[in-house]
This record gives structure tokens, C-alpha cells and sequence, in this order.
């Protein structure tokens, strides 16, 4: 359910399994020394093998799978037959698809800065070892912790019309009437969600930022502070340089978690109204699993998975180049 | 030589335990059996919604027969995925209580056994639910014998009629008399509104909306199921009706993104005149301890129908227990059994036994049993792509229709998005 960070795990299992060597080919086994060599790249090889079977069984071999079934008519029962690419061809005249991945672009764009803005400035407020900054920490990550689908279920609760606390509110703000629905305006509907995310998740990368943070020495600061830096220029000079690392690491999270964003439109708006928030991976559940084409279906995954790769790869560039500069 | 050992091992293991699972269905699958009582144990799948009733049909069956039942409740918004895995990797259980919508997708992928043979052994089968019959022939052959009945009919609050200076006996039998008694209902007081349905739900709107098309003498889709018929005026007067009813301010604002979940809860409390549901609502009414009253969804200008819902009792293919699997079947449509159904409040499927099982209860449940009788639905390998789909067109269409007003175009969209579905479908 917390599709919001599915690419930290992989990441991780994928640095792990990369010590493997190729040992085949560098064990020139005449010497006995080299043969110590090689026996430690089989202790090695051993130690990375649970990870590389991990990823084989979990990663691998569904990806294989999901391939093979995006390029066969694939129904939910019964049998398939091999159609090769024409899953592919129609993906790319599809309107729905296309109106869904649009929406889901735009999900991101709104949802990103919003929440790298309220993450950096919460991670800059509970900074410093002040009084009551680990309270506070706890404080904004507690959401973190809850299930997307029960976050999801609390908000639409909240804002529903006649019944909600939070229409209530708005309410006696006068800034709601007893008409009002904010699910049924793709806007207001759209910022619900933006909101309830943002309560959610907004507490991890506060923490992600603050590891960031923390791990740049105060002697640099304290110098540049000594320099007559001032406070604004402090953080655009030394501490925002610094944080680039974990600037992209957040990007890259946040943006494939927007990307992937289903639980919260399944849940409170329903693809609604008139299926304005759909997003793509909710169209791809709509095509294998309301539709039943599992093969179209696998085929709309893959063209995902190459554009989540695409964007992730061009961040990671993007701010690599520049730290290298 | 290591691997080459185990290897080996393994092979033998995986042959014995081929072996031993061809065995273990030879045994129980023989046919022969069939003659006699049926034995061994056989599991069951339906949906949690069915819960309590299946639970004591289950109860009821082991105790009166040899082969004793296992029941497994699927969540049932899963059902029909975890059914395509379970079939799929042949762990499909031996008896299945199926959604009968679903019935089409299910026979065209050859995911049930045929049991025509059986079907048409029954000495009551022509008193069986026709639109149940209908939905389990495919090409030919049957698929599923009736299971559970459920029908649409109107609720409406006796207290509100009153109050409002109607009739609480005469409940309305046109959609003029729908509107005009939704806006004397409106007119009692702020909080009170006069209709309202589930605006974002496309499975409540076939089950409730469609029997006023039906009533009028239209339909939605054509008799084989190949043409959508979105576009047929009969349709055009029903989004009307509930265009003008929208219009006129009588239903509540929720009715806009209601997927389903306020439509019960809005009549429970009291302040809402009248609702188009299903028999399901009928002890929750009775809970809530509201005056209500049920009638037949009408047509334009009178005349009645219902949606035929409930379920359907098939035998998936790979079943291991085929003689008991049929036995249960057969038994679930017997009296003993609908009896048990009735007991809870659910429809039986058997027209020769509604009225004594179940439509004797109070007036409420022989409106329900009448409209059981004269039920309908829509049959079509797609029918969940097109209608229960909550993003789907049919539900496009009615949203756009009544809460825009834009009636042509919501119909033209909806036409040609619900024919090009049948199209890719067969």
C-alpha cells in the first residue's frame, strides 16, 4: 500500500547485489594467492546470493512474466493467444490512457514542490536540537506510519459533504453551504487529495531532508556565517549545495510515488468527477482488473515502467552533472 | 555433483507428488459416484456479503448429507480476480456462488463446468428465475443453475407522504408522479429532500435505473447483447426524469459523488422521500425503525419492472469433488434450501415457492417477490466493463446526463464508448 516509496527497497536489494564480481572472469587459478582471491569472491558471490535471489524471484522474474503477457491477448480467465505488438500500438491510441497519464502528470507537477517545500521547511524548523524539536519530529512524521488506504478512508470522512468535520469547519468559516461537494469539482477534489498527501507523507521527507541536513558540518556554516554570509545567503550558498545528494533522492522518491498514485483516487474520488482523476495506474487496474485484459493491461505497466525509469534517470542525471561541476 | 544430486531428488519429488495429486483426483472425481450419495469434502467460495446466509445453508447441507462442505468467504470487491487466479492456477474451489452478471465472462473463457445435463433434469427448472436461466446459457449449454434472487423496487417514507399531504398507500406509478411527490417531500424543510440515488456508482444505477427504461419498453443493450442502445429514446425520457428531479433541487448533494455508500444511510435517517434499492435494505430499514413503504420502479407512464440480481452456483473447471459439487448445486436450489434463504431475508429464485416462502412475510416482500418474478438483466460478456464499472459509460453517461444537462451528448458518448467495449470484448 505504500506506493509512495516502493523504489527505496529496490534500490537498497540492487546496491547490495552489486559487490557480486564477475568471477569468471578475472581467476587465473595457477597462483595460490590468486586462489585466496577467488575463494573470497565465492564468499562474496555467496553473501550477495540470497539478494540476488530475491530480486530474481521478486523483481525478474514477474518483470519477464509482465512482458510476456503484454504481448499476448491475455483475459483474466481462459486462455491467450500471441498478438506481439499490438498491445503497444493500441496503448498509444488510446484516450483513456492518454487522458489518464496527462492527469497523472499533473498530479505530480502540483504535488511535488508542494510537498519538497513543506518538507524542507519542516526538516529546517525541527533542525536545531532545540526544546521540543524530537517532539515535534514525531509529530509531523506520525502519518507516515498509517496505511494509505486508511489515510484515504480518514480524509474522504473528513471533507464529505453534510457529514464531514472538516466541511463543518468551512462551514461555519462560511466558506462551504449545504451544496457544497468538493468531490464533485475536479479542482476541489483534486486539492483534497493534495491535501490528505500531503499530511502523509510530508513527514518522510522532512526526515529524509534532515538526515541531509545534519550531515553537513556546522564549521562550514559557522565559516561562511564568520565571512558575513547572512542567513538567506547561508542557505543558498552552502547549505543548499551541500544538500544536493539528498535533494535528489528526495525528487526521485517523491516523483515516482506521484507517478504511481492510486490508493488515494481510487479510494476518495473514485476516478470521479466524470472520471477527471483517473490516474495511469488506475486505468491500468480499470483495463486488467474492471475490463479483464490482462495483456493490454501488462502492456500500459511496461510503458509505465519505462517512463518512470526515463524521469528518474534524467533527475538523478540533472543533479549529478551539476554536483560534479 | 552436489547439484546434480539434489537435482535428482528433487525430480523424484516433484513425480511422487504428481502421482500422488493425479491419484487423489482420480479417486473423487469419478463419475460413477454420481449415482449414489456423494462423499468427501468439497470447498465452497462466495462473497462476504453472503456471509450469514451461506454460512447457515453450509450448516444446514452437512447436516443432512454425507459430503460435508468447507466454505471460504472472499472479500467482494476481489472476487472475480482471486476466482481468474484460483482458475487459472488450478486451485479454483469446487462449488462457486457467482455474482450472475458475471455469468457470460465466466462460461465464454471456459472457467465452468457444463451441467446442461443437470439443469434440465430438474423437474422445477421452468419455475426457476427466467433472467437467472437466461444469464447461465451460453452458446448453448448451462453454465450455473439460480442461486439467491435480489430485485429493485422503490422505497418511500409513509411518515414523509403524510406529512406532506400524500397518500402513504398509494405510492407514485409514473415519473410524473415521481417528481411531483419529491418536490411536495422537499418542501416540508431544509434538511428534507425528496429522491435520491447513488450518482457515481454504476452497478446501484443497472440495478435501479434500467427498470425504468425496461418499464417504458426500452432497453440498454439489444437481446444477443452485440448493440448498446444508449441512445434509444427510451432512455432519454429516464435521464430526463431524473435530470428535472435534479433540477428541481429535491435530491441531497451528496447524490453527485455517491458511490454507493450514503444511498441507505440518507433513507435511514429519516429525512428522505424516496429511493430506489434492493431487498438487501429492507432489515436495515426495519432496524432504523422507519415507516416505510415499497413499490415497483414505474415507467414512463406506468407500467413496472426490476433488475434480476443475486447470485448464480456454478462448478468451476478443475474441481476435484464433482460429485459432491453437484449434489450442493442441485440441493441449493431445492425448497429445503431457499427455504434457508428466505429465513434470511434473501429473495429465493424459484417462482413456485416465492410467494410461500417468502413474499407471505408482510406486503413489503410480496412486492419484492412479484418484482423477482418479472426481473431482467442485461446479458453481455462486458457487462461489468460497461456498466458496473464506476468510471465506465453507462455511469458517465447518467452523471453527465442529469447533473450537467447535457442529455444528447452524454447519451452519444456513452453509446459509442459502451459499443466499442462490446466490439474489443467478442
Amino acid at each position: 500500500m505504500t506506493r509512495h516509496m516502493p523504489a527505496a527497497g529496490a534500490a537498497q536489494t540492487a546496491t547490495g547485489a552489486t559487490p557480486a564480481p564477475p568471477a569468471a572472469a578475472r581467476r587465473p587459478p595457477r597462483r595460490r594467492r590468486l586462489t585466496l582471491r577467488g575463494r573470497r569472491q565465492a564468499v562474496g558471490a555467496l553473501m550477495a546470493a540470497p539478494a540476488v535471489l530475491l530480486i530474481t524471484v521478486f523483481f525478474l522474474v514477474p518483470l519477464g512474466l509482465t512482458f510476456y503477457m503484454s504481448l499476448n491477448q491475455w483475459s483474466l480467465l481462459g486462455a491467450h493467444t500471441w498478438i506481439g505488438l499490438e498491445n503497444y500500438t493500441r496503448a498509444f491510441s488510446d484516450q483513456g490512457f492518454r487522458d489518464a497519464f496527462m492527469f497523472t502528470l499533473e498530479y505530480t507537477a502540483v504535488i511535488t514542490p508542494i510537498l519538497f517545500l513543506i518538507g524542507l521547511g519542516l526538516a529546517l524548523l525541527v533542525r536545531r536540537p532545540r526544546r521540543g524539536a524530537r517532539f515535534f519530529q514525531s509529530v509531523y512524521f506520525l502519518p507516515v506510519v498509517i496505511g494509505f488506504a486508511a489515510s484515504s478512508f480518514l480524509w474522504l470522512y473528513l471533507a464529505q459533504p453534510s457529514v464531514g468535520p472538516l466541511f463543518d469547519i468551512f462551514k461555519a468559516l462560511g466558506l462551504a453551504d449545504e451544496n457544497t461537494n468538493w468531490f464533485a469539482n475536479k479542482g476541489s477534489a483534486l486539492l483534497v487529495v493534495v491535501a490528505s498527501i500531503t499530511w502523509k507523507i510530508v513527514g518522510m521527507q522532512m526526515l529524509l531532508l534532515l538526515a541531509g541536513l545534519q550531515s553537513i558540518p556546522v564549521e562550514v556554516e559557522e565559516a561562511a556565517r564568520i565571512d558575513g554570509a547572512g542567513r538567506w545567503q547561508t542557505f543558498r550558498y552552502i547549505t543548499l549545495p551541500l544538500l544536493r545528494p539528498t535533494l535528489a533522492l528526495v525528487l526521485v522518491f517523491s516523483v515516482a510515488g506521484s507517478l504511481l498514485a492510486f490508493d488515494q483516487f481510487f479510494i476518495m474520488t473514485n476516478g470521479g468527477p466524470n472520471n477527471t482523476t483517473i490516474t495511469a495506474v488506475y486505468e491500468i487496474y480499470r483495463v486488467s482488473f474492471v475490463q479483464f485484459q490482462l495483456g493490454y493491461g501488462a502492456a500500459l505497466s511496461v510503458l509505465l515502467m519505462v517512463v518512470l525509469a526515463a524521469v528518474s534517470a534524467v533527475q538523478l542525471m540533472l543533479l549529478r552533472n551539476t554536483d560534479h561541476n | 555433483m552436489h547439484f546434480k544430486k539434489l537435482g535428482a531428488v528433487f525430480a523424484v519429488l516433484v513425480s511422487a507428488l504428481a502421482i500422488a495429486a493425479c491419484g487423489g483426483s482420480d479417486e473423487s472425481s469419478s463419475e460413477e459416484a454420481a449415482s449414489g450419495p456423494a462423499t468427501g469434502e468439497m470447498t465452497i467460495w462466495a462473497r462476504d456479503a453472503q456471509k450469514v446466509f451461506m454460512g447457515k445453508l453450509v450448516e444446514a447441507y452437512n447436516k443432512t448429507h454425507e459430503a460435508q462442505a468447507k466454505l471460504s468467504i472472499i472479500p467482494s470487491a476481489q472476487f472475480v480476480q482471486k476466482f481468474g487466479t484460483a482458475a487459472a492456477s488450478g486451485t479454483a474451489p469446487d462449488v462457486a456462488s457467482i455474482d450472475l452478471v458475471f455469468l457470460p465472462y465466466f462460461a465464454s473463457q471456459g472457467a465452468l463446468e457444463d451441467i446442461s445435463d443437470l439443469a434440465n433434469g430438474l423437474t422445477y427448472k421452468d419455475a426457476l428465475s427466467p433472467a437467472h436461466r437466461r444469464l447461465a446459457i451460453y452458446e448453448g449449454k448451462t453454465y450455473a443453475l439460480p442461486f439467491t434472487a435480489e430485485a429493485s423496487v422503490l422505497y418511500y417514507n409513509k411518515d414523509l407522504f403524510r406529512r406532506a399531504g400524500l397518500n402513504p398507500n398509494k405510492p407514485p406509478t409514473s415519473y410524473a408522479e415521481i417528481v411531483e411527490y419529491a418536490k411536495k417531500i422537499r418542501a416540508l424543510g431544509n434538511d428534507t429532500y425528496g429522491f435520491a440515488f447513488a450518482g457515481a456508482c454504476g452497478g446501484c444505477n443497472v440495478f435501479e435505473f434500467t427498470p425504468h427504461i425496461w418499464a417504458s419498453g426500452g432497453d440498454v443493450l439489444s437481446e444477443d447483447g452485440m448493440r448498446a442502445t444508449l441512445d434509444s429514446p427510451e432512455v432519454t425520457d429516464a435521464l430526463e426524469f431524473y435530470r428535472e428531479m435534479f433540477e428541481a433541487g429535491v435530491m441531497p448533494p451528496g447524490v453527485k459523488t455517491d458511490s454507493g455508500s450514503q444511498q441507505a444511510p440518507s433513507f435511514s435517517s429519516d429525512k428522505l422521500g424516496m429511493t430506489p434499492l434492493g431487498a438487501f435494505a429492507v432489515s436495515t430499514f426495519e432496524e432504523a425503525k422507519i415507516n416505510f413503504g415499497v413499490a415497483p420502479l414505474p415507467g414512463k407512464d406506468g407500467g413496472t419492472a426490476s433488475f434480476a440480481g443475486g447470485d448464480e452456483i456454478a462448478i468451476p473447471i478443475g474441481s476435484k469433488n464433482k460429485a459432491a459439487a453437484r449434489e450442493f448445486v442441485e440441493w441449493s436450489t431445492s425448497e429445503e434450501a431457499q427455504a434457508v434463504l428466505a429465513g434470511e431475508g434473501i429473495v429465493p429464485v424459484r417462482t413456485d415457492l416465492v410467494d410461500k416462502l417468502y413474499g407471505s412475510k408482510s406486503p413489503e416482500y410480496k412486492v419484492l417477490g412479484d418484482a423477482m418474478k418479472i426481473g431482467k438483466t442485461p446479458y453481455s460478456v462486458v457487462e461489468n466493463a460497461i456498466f458496473n464499472d464506476n468510471n465506465g459509460p453507462w455511469i458517465k453517461m447518467i452523471n453527465q446526463a442529469v447533473f450537467t444537462g447535457n442529455i444528447e451528448e452524454a447519451q452519444r458518448t456513452g453509446q459509442s464508448a459502451a459499443q466499442a467495449l462490446i466490439d474489443q470484448g467478442t
